[in-house]
């Protein structure tokens, strides 16, 4: 019995997030790969926190309350962060998921330790409280930092601003709940309470947020790409502005602007139609020349350079999430 | 957007009339899944006076084109206008639905 409440509820909460990912925005192999990380960052945090408390020679206290949350919350983050880099992560939605299974990785190690390690101790009431409190708490952590990474970047701050900020929410979480200025058992409670509502809320808004850049995003590019496909680019605005670019670039680059915003539509239309067609449960049209046209894209972004991307802002604003849903078309 | 339902041999028209953008689209997907709890398996959407299609919209016929599936019925489009029919076209959703020039074709084919 202290087997199932130390371990499972963790568990089930994850595969109730998962089943929550209206649009499939989650992985199962990467969300593994974050489960399997988890162990290993428990892991690298035990051997950290041992290094310090030995060489630190600093009181259990101290380490619980202000060194574990640190090192623990560093490490977990780093996949997070590496998601990010790597353009996985697009929005709150998938951000909290991959976040939350770190987390669960992360707990589940840690029950483990404590389960071989007390025995018969591991009872049910301290099985309750790691299962359901101090394991949703490491879930719910990393989650927060992913959301907040994830709205950071996307609303225009710097990655580096908002991993730290991020970072420090979820390292004061952690720590407040190291302090246990409430009964364990009301800590659990309250985190039973108050983490399902969290995500019922950031689901809501990151499926919103999710149809709003579809509804904005698919109907103007659909428009722009049939005007260049009918030949009527050149009396839109965006059509007028490029050509004014005449004065600055040399024509070739011209023509690859010209051609790098003209395959970029094409893209991000199709990367959109593929996120609506995994929403209803669509398998994904299959295109065969897909990673041509990618690394295409990616080349002509190289020739026409920084000054050329420049020019191309106020068409192709080429954000996290742009360059993301870019990546969906590879998989 | 408006709509008027008729039923032309073994076929339920649903005639799509205005535009199908996020304002419209719950009003759509409520009467699409009217249509389809009643059982109907065999429906054709004629678009001639659909003069707008956003992602909202063809959502709605996702789900449409879902539900078919899974009771192996019919659904098929007919008479899209030239813009919207470019939408399909470029989206590639034309090759997800079964799209007719006319709802004769829809109805004979």
């Amino acid at each position: 019995m202290a087997v199932v409440f130390g371990f499972l509820p963790v568990l089930l909460f994850l595969f109730y997030l998962f089943l929550l990912d209206s649009f499939k925005l989650v992985r199962p192999h990467l969300l593994i790969w974050c489960l399997v990380y988890g162990i290993f960052a428990a892991g690298m945090s035990y051997v950290g926190n041992t290094f310090i408390a030995n060489t630190a020679g600093v009181r259990f206290e101290t380490l619980a309350r202000y060194v574990a949350p640190l090192v623990e919350e560093v490490f977990k983050a780093l996949l997070i962060i590496f998601l990010m880099i790597r353009r996985q992560i697009g929005f709150m939605v998938d951000a909290a998921i991959y976040g939350f299974a770190v987390g669960t990785g992360f707990a589940l190690a840690e029950n483990t330790w404590y389960y071989l390690h007390l025995g018969p101790d591991f009872n049910v009431l301290l099985a309750i409280v790691r299962g359901f409190g101090t394991a949703l708490m490491h879930s719910g952590t990393i989650s927060i930092f992913g959301i907040m990474l994830i709205e950071g970047v996307q609303s225009g701050k710097s990655f580096r601003r908002s991993s730290i900020t991020g970072l420090l929410v979820a390292i004061i979480l952690h720590s407040l709940f190291n302090h246990f200025f409430l009964h364990p058992m009301m800590q659990t409670m309250l985190i039973i309470l108050i983490l399902p509502l969290v995500f019922y809320i950031v689901f809501l808004k990151s499926n919103k947020h999710l149809q709003q850049w579809l509804e904005v995003g698919f109907s103007n590019e659909v428009d722009m790409l049939r005007m260049i496909r009918q030949g009527q680019f050149r009396n839109t605005r965006a059509g007028q502005y490029l050509a004014s670019l005449k004065e600055y670039y040399e024509p070739e680059v011209l023509l690859d602007i010209y051609c790098f915003f003209s395959l970029y539509l094409e893209l991000s239309i199709k990367a959109k139609r593929n996120l609506m067609l995994r929403e209803n449960g669509f398998p994904v049209i299959p295109e065969p020349d897909i990673k041509d046209k990618l690394k295409e894209l990616y080349q002509l972004k190289k020739l026409i350079g920084q000054a050329g991307e420049l020019a191309l802002l106020p068409l192709v604003r080429m954000r996290h999430r742009d360059l993301w849903e870019l990546n969906q078309l590879e998989h | 957007m408006k709509t008027e339902v008729s039923q032309l041999n073994e076929y339920l028209v649903l005639n799509l009339i205005g535009r199908l953008d996020t304002v419209q689209a719950p009003a759509l997907e409520k009467k699409m899944l009217e249509i389809l709890d009643q059982g109907h398996d065999k429906i054709i959407l004629d678009c001639k006076e659909m003069d707008y299609i956003s992602s909202s919209g063809l959502r709605i016929f996702l789900i449409a084109q879902k539900r078919m599936m899974g009771i192996s019925g019919t659904l098929r489009i007919c008479n899209l206008q030239s813009n919207i029919g470019e939408v399909f076209e470029i989206s590639g959703f034309s090759l997800i639905f079964s799209i007719y020039p006319d709802l004769e074709s829809a109805i004979i084919n």
